[in-house]
């Protein structure tokens, strides 16, 4: 036995006052009569006797019950037997942000897409519901093939925040679990960019509204000393006003007495953003608030305060004085970059021959090459060096994967762990006095800052990799708004990108290590004036449908009828 | 039951015997038996062992055959009271102190009158009295048989063959109503059906009763008392009445109906009146 409308059982509740009717009638005081055969009209048969008479008030008591009963099994739509055949609606609903975006009625994308589901739901007589929410990585909001009203309740309680992202590997998962009934109901905020993509079994109701809107697109935040930078670009879709008020809010850091609040007027170009720049001191968490409009939620961030982690560089000792001073050179105006830490995770650099993370210096036979140079392109350590009218002296090869080469020689170098070597010898090089130098150095810094453990970033938006340095032989969780997940993999690790906004701390064995901030921002989900109200039917009906779905079953009726009948006799008149 | 109204209602009444011989002990009423009172009866010839002192000599003189007189006995008829002890008779407390005073009166008025009374109380445990022992029996009569008299009757010793026979009841009962008024009326000169009701049995008021009890047997009917059904309740009570009537008279019998709810002067004035006639006298 199974209910296609499980609300419908709660009209047994009428049994309660039935029962008490009941119990109240039995209470109210008998009439004795002298002649109780004067009361009732005398009947053909032989009397069924005191017996029968006496059970007169309880029969009827159960047929109403019965009745009762009948009613309420017809309005929770119950089936039996092949009646009891499952109807499976899979609801796939849009999980980016911009289903959150008001329409000119004050509702959101998503409400009206719940209201729909819930029709969807009573149209099909679906007695199985599947909801999935599309997204870079899809998600089961209820089931697979939950009960109707648990999936609604399900898909009250999602908010779409996800970024932008491609719906046709949700929908094809959506199509598989529909399984042979095929009824796919995708629910967005958008026509498909072409519908004959879009899997044949799916229907595509998109719901929503153009507007126009003004959306933060970034909001960075560095803290240098005491003092944090913030900057925001803010951009216009549509035929928005020409100029909003940025509202940022301070919250008062560890020392100090009060936070600042400031209003910033910010003009709009009609393409492109405008970018804002504030600065605070001893400043706690930073809220920054666009005026409301019609996606709400990509005008308001929050930055909490991101230290600057400096890059500790030493020098090892036996480094020659031409390559100590091209370093130091480099190091003095390095941003980022603490000189003469010694902890363990020093970016060392050394003399050819040692341990040193980097080794700068050539040995044996010195060549000098002019060019041609080949470098390994795109490897991160060479972005934008450029050799041209350098002069590099080189000695012999040093060990590990080549990077840059010239001829037969390897001027740089970097072995499975990391380290890299730069074979040159300065005295006979123009390498330093070149920018390709600092240009390199700085790579190795970053590449340094990117293995240290935590988040390389502090603040990412909507749909960007979550990236995460993990030092070997530890235990990491990541926490976040969703909950809590390990970190498997040590060194640098990309993670999917979060399915929403909030706060993620990763944490070394219960320890926390660092945290991030994902930002509710997406520039393709802020951008509403291609949104639109279509409905795509199915290229291809399921299986039953095309038998018609069955109606309510009639033998509660049936019963209903009978046990009013039987009641009516009964409890008949004389 | 007001004994006074009964006191002083008894010495103004008298029983209205039928006016055919009567059976009893010696008294002053015409019996059926030959005896020995001077009102002559009949004649026949002798038998051998008749009382030679009944032998009319004239006749046996004018015609040479020994013929008989045969005188009249002058007896004292019995008068029965038979009260019905179910407990629709108690339905209210005026109802039963109504049957109560009637069943007494007659036997007051028998025994003034030199009949000799006996009562008979059809209860769950029959009851019988004769004579003085009557009103004490009355006293504590209880109306508490779960069945009606025609059940009742059963449990009683057998009716004997009387002058009179007075049967209090209030006769709301399915029953095969001609044989029950041939049976009650079997040996007895004369039969009075005293029907009491009760107020509610003539006319019920309504109200909001929603179950009915019946009082003997206890069975329930589910029913509001709404004008269409007291309507058809008056329409089956008055064909009842009929049907009862027309059954005690082809018992030779009177049925008087005495409604509870009026006094036993007034009773006797009005609706007793074939029963107790005024007077006194026998």
């Amino acid at each position: 036995m199974s209910f296609g409308f499980p609300w419908g059982l709660l009209a047994l509740g009428a049994l309660a006052p039935l029962v008490a009717a009941y119990f109240l009638r039995r209470r109210q005081k008998p009439v004795v009569v002298s002649a109780l055969f004067l009361w009732r009209t005398p009947r053909p048969r032989a009397e069924a006797g005191p017996r029968f008479e006496r059970f007169t008030r309880e029969a009827s008591l159960l047929l109403e019950a019965l009745a009762v009963v009948a009613v309420a099994l017809f309005l929770a739509d119950v089936r039996l037997g092949e009646t009891a055949r499952t109807r499976h609606l899979v609801l796939v609903v849009d999980g980016s942000l911009s289903m959150s975006a008001r329409g000119p009625d004050g509702v959101t994308v998503l409400e009206k897409a719940r209201q729909e589901a819930a029709r969807r739901v009573e149209e099909v007589d679906a007695t199985l519901v599947t909801v999935l929410a599309s997204g870079l990585a899809p998600r089961v909001l209820a089931g697979p093939e939950a009960e109707p009203s648990r999936a609604l309740a399900a898909l009250e309680s999602f908010h779409a925040q996800g970024s932008d992202h491609d719906p046709m590997p949700t929908l094809i998962w959506a199509q598989e679990l529909a399984g042979a009934a095929r009824r796919v109901v995708f629910l967005t905020d958008v026509a498909p960019e072409n519908a004959a993509l879009v899997p044949e079994s799916v229907r595509w109701m998109a719901l929503g509204t153009g507007r126009d809107n003004v959306a933060l697109v970034s909001a960075q935040r560095r803290d240098e000393g005491n003092t944090a930078t913030v900057t925001l670009r803010v951009a216009r879709f549509g035929a928005g006003p020409q100029e909003v008020e940025a509202r940022v809010r301070a919250q008062p850091g560890p020392g100090a007495k009060q936070g600042t609040e400031r209003v910033e007027r910010v003009r709009l170009p009609d393409e492109g953003t405008a970018t804002v720049r504030l600065t605070f001191q001893g400043a706690g968490e930073v809220e920054v608030s666009l005026p409301d409009d019609a996606l709400p939620e990509d005008g308001r961030v929050r930055l909490p305060p991101a230290p600057l982690r400096p890059v500790a560089v030493g020098i090892a000792e036996g480094l020659a004085a031409p390559e100590r001073q091209a370093v130091e050179r480099f190091l003095a105006v390095a941003p980022e970059v603490e000189k003469g830490a010694s902890t363990g995770e020093t970016l060392l650099i050394g003399p050819r021959g040692t341990d040193a993370r980097v080794t700068v210096g050539a040995a044996g036979t010195l060549r000098t090459f002019l060019g041609p140079f080949f470098s390994e392109k795109g490897h991160p350590l060479l972005d934008d060096v450029q050799l041209a009218g350098v002069r590099w002296t080189a000695g012999d090869n040093p060990p590990g994967r080549p990077l840059v080469t010239a001829g037969e020689a390897v001027l740089v170098s970097e072995e499975e762990g990391g380290r890299v070597h730069l074979n040159v010898d300065l005295t006979r090089s123009n390498v330093q006095r070149v920018t390709a130098w600092p240009v390199l150095l700085g790579n190795v810094v970053r590449e340094a800052r990117r293995t240290r453990e935590g988040f390389p970033r502090r603040q990412l938006t909507l749909g960007e990799p979550l990236p995460v340095v993990t030092v070997p032989g530890a235990r990491y969780t990541l926490v976040g708004p969703e909950g809590r997940r390990p970190v498997f993999g040590a060194g640098a690790v990309d993670l999917p990108p979060p399915s929403g906004p909030g706060r993620y701390v990763l944490e070394r064995d219960g320890d926390e290590v660092d945290t991030a901030e994902v930002l509710a921002l997406d520039a393709r989900e802020s951008d509403l004036r291609g949104r639109g109200a279509v409905d795509v039917a199915a290229r291809e009906a399921g299986d039953d449908e095309e038998h018609g779905a069955p109606g309510r079953a009639r033998w509660p009726l049936v019963l209903l009828l009978a046990a009013l009948v039987a009641d009516f006799y009964v409890t008949r008149r004389v | 039951m007001d004994e006074a109204a009964v006191a002083r209602l008894v010495p103004g009444l008298a029983l209205a015997l039928p006016r055919v011989p009567h059976r009893g002990r010696v008294g002053e009423v015409r019996a059926t038996s030959a005896g020995s009172s001077l009102e002559l009866h009949d004649f026949r010839a002798y038998q051998p062992g008749d009382d030679l002192r009944q032998v009319d000599w004239n006749a046996v003189a004018r015609t040479g055959d020994l013929i008989l007189r045969i005188r009249q006995d002058e007896v004292s008829p019995r008068v029965e009271v038979v009260l019905d002890g179910s407990r629709s008779m108690a339905l209210s407390p005026r109802k039963a102190a109504c049957a109560r005073e009637v069943a007494l009166l007659a036997a007051e008025v028998a025994a003034r009158q030199g009949l000799s009374p006996t009562l008979m109380v059809a209860g769950a445990r029959p009851e019988r009295a004769q004579g003085n022992a009557c009103r004490a029996a009355l006293q504590v009569a209880e109306f508490d048989a779960r069945d009606d008299l025609s059940a009742s009757l059963g449990r009683l010793p057998p009716l004997r063959p009387c002058g009179l026979r007075v049967v209090v009841s209030d006769f709301l009962f399915e029953a095969d109503l001609p044989a029950l008024c041939s049976r009650l009326s079997r040996g007895a000169s004369g039969l009075f059906l005293a029907q009491v009701l009760d107020a509610e049995d003539l006319d019920p008021s309504g109200g909001e009763g929603a179950r009915l009890v019946d009082a003997e047997s206890g069975a329930a009917l589910e029913e509001l008392l709404t004008e269409d059904v007291l309507a058809a309740y008056s329409r089956r009570f008055a064909e009842h009445q009929r049907g009862l009537r027309a059954a005690a008279m082809r018992a030779r019998g009177t049925l008087v109906t005495a409604p509870a709810s009026e006094s036993l002067a007034a009773l006797v004035a009005g609706p007793l009146r074939p029963l107790f006639l005024a007077g006194g006298g026998a």
